[in-house]
C-alpha cells in the first residue's frame, strides 16, 4: 500500500515537473538591421525555442508576404513571398520536423526601409490538447537604417503592433508593443515570452546544441506577462538575441474544423550588446 | 518687461525647434542596375522624405557629370559614368553624403 503511494506521488511528481514549454511559430533570419540589402534566406519553424525542443511540422502556409516601405511617407509595397518558399526539415535537440525556407533576391530586398515579414501558417492540430494553434506572426528587418512602416499595423486577425522599433534594440532596452485583435485592443490578454536560447544553424537546418542560457526554474523558461487596460505589454530586453512575444488565443477566430482554434499573435525582436 | 520676456521665450522656443529639426541624419544608398544605369535612393533617419535633395555625380577631377534631385520617391537615377565616379547627396550643411563609384555594385 506504503509502496502504492510513493508511486503514485513520484508519478505526479514527474508530470508536474513536465516543463510547461511553449509553442512558437519562428520567422528567422540571421541579421535584421543591414546597411546594405542582400539576399535574404529565411526560416519558417514551428518549434519551442528556448529548449530547441520539439519541432512540430507545418502545413503550407496561408500567407506569407512583406510589407516594405522606404520612409514615413512612402507608400507601402507588399510583395507575396509565397513562390519562394521550399519545404524543409528542420533538426531539434529531439526530433525533426517539417518546416520551411525562404531565400528572398537581393532585387526585393535591396532597397533602404522596413520590411515586416507576416505568416499566416496553417493552423497546427495538437493533439495532446485536441486543439489547433494558428500562430500568426511577423518578424522585421530594415536596411540603411530608414523608417518606415515598422508602427503601422498590417490589418492582420491578430496582432502586435510595436512601440519601439523591434530591429533596433540595444540589450537592456524596454521593448512596448500593443496587441490587436481585428484592430482592437486586447487587455488582459495572456503572453507567453521565451528567450532563442540555442542558434539556429542556417546550413544545417536545426538548433546549435550549446545553450546561450540557463532557466534556474521552468517559469523562466516560458515568461508569462498579461497585456494592460489598452493591450500594451512592455518587456525590458535582459540579453542579446532574439526574443518571441505569443499572445495565446487573441484572435477572432475561435474553431476550425470542429475543434477549438487558437489563434496566437507572435512578434520577434532581436536585441545586439553595446560595445 | 512683459514684452521683453516674451519675446526671450519666442526666441527660445524657435531655436529649440530648430535644433530638433536637424537631429535626423542623412540615409543615400545607390544600386547598379545592371543595365548602364544606377539608381540612387535617399531618405532621412527620422524617416522624412529626401524629395527635392540636389544629387551630384562626379568624375575623379570632380567635373560634374550628371545632376538632379531627388524625385517625389526619394530615387534619382542616371547613366552610370564610364570611368571612375563619386555621387553626392546634398541634404544641405552637415547632411551630405559621398558615394564611391566602386562601392555601388550590383
Amino acid at each position: 500500500m506504503k509502496f502504492k503511494v510513493v508511486f503514485l506521488n513520484l508519478l505526479a511528481i514527474v508530470a508536474f515537473a513536465i516543463p510547461a514549454f511553449a509553442h512558437f511559430q519562428m520567422v528567422y533570419t540571421p541579421e535584421i538591421a543591414v546597411n546594405k540589402g542582400d539576399q535574404t534566406q529565411l526560416k519558417l519553424v514551428f518549434t519551442h525555442p528556448f529548449e530547441a525542443g520539439h519541432t512540430m511540422d507545418m502545413g503550407v502556409p496561408e500567407e506569407f508576404y512583406m510589407l516594405h516601405q522606404k520612409g514615413e511617407e512612402g507608400k507601402t509595397k507588399k510583395v507575396d513571398l509565397k513562390s519562394y518558399l521550399k519545404p524543409i526539415t528542420w533538426k531539434s535537440l529531439t526530433n525533426s520536423g517539417k518546416a520551411y525556407e525562404a531565400n528572398l533576391p537581393k532585387k526585393i530586398v535591396r532597397s533602404m526601409g522596413d520590411y515586416t515579414l507576416v505568416l499566416v501558417p496553417a493552423p497546427y492540430f495538437e493533439s495532446e490538447e485536441d486543439v489547433y494553434i494558428q500562430q500568426i506572426t511577423k518578424t522585421y528587418m530594415n536596411v540603411g537604417g530608414m523608417p518606415g512602416n515598422w508602427s503601422v499595423p498590417a490589418g492582420l486577425k491578430t496582432e502586435w503592433i510595436p512601440l519601439v522599433k523591434p530591429y533596433a534594440m540595444w540589450t537592456g532596452m524596454t521593448f512596448k508593443a500593443q496587441l490587436l485583435s481585428s484592430g482592437k485592443p486586447v487587455p488582459n490578454a495572456d503572453v507567453e515570452v521565451e528567450y532563442m536560447n540555442h542558434a539556429p544553424e542556417m546550413k544545417k537546418n536545426g538548433f546549435a546544441k550549446k545553450a546561450n542560457s540557463e532557466a534556474p526554474q521552468d517559469a523562466f523558461v516560458t515568461m508569462g506577462i498579461k497585456t494592460d487596460a489598452q493591450g500594451y505589454i512592455e518587456f525590458a530586453v535582459p540579453k542579446a538575441g532574439w526574443w518571441g512575444f505569443c499572445a495565446l488565443g487573441s484572435g477572432p477566430d475561435k474553431e476550425f474544423k470542429g475543434k477549438e482554434l487558437s489563434q496566437d499573435a507572435v512578434i520577434w525582436l532581436k536585441a545586439v550588446d553595446m560595445k | 518687461m512683459r514684452k521683453m520676456t516674451a519675446k526671450i521665450i519666442m526666441v527660445g522656443l524657435i531655436v529649440l525647434s530648430a535644433s530638433a529639426a536637424f537631429a535626423h541624419s542623412p540615409l543615400c544608398s545607390c544600386f547598379d542596375n545592371g543595365d548602364g544605369t544606377v539608381l540612387c535612393e535617399g531618405g532621412f533617419s527620422d524617416g522624412s522624405s529626401a524629395s527635392g535633395v540636389r544629387i551630384f555625380v562626379k568624375s575623379e577631377s570632380e567635373e560634374v557629370l550628371s545632376k538632379g534631385t531627388m524625385n517625389e520617391s526619394s530615387e534619382f537615377e542616371f547613366k552610370k559614368p564610364e570611368g571612375a565616379y563619386t555621387v553626392t547627396f546634398d541634404g544641405g550643411e552637415g547632411h551630405s553624403i559621398v558615394i564611391d563609384g566602386s562601392d555601388i555594385v550590383e
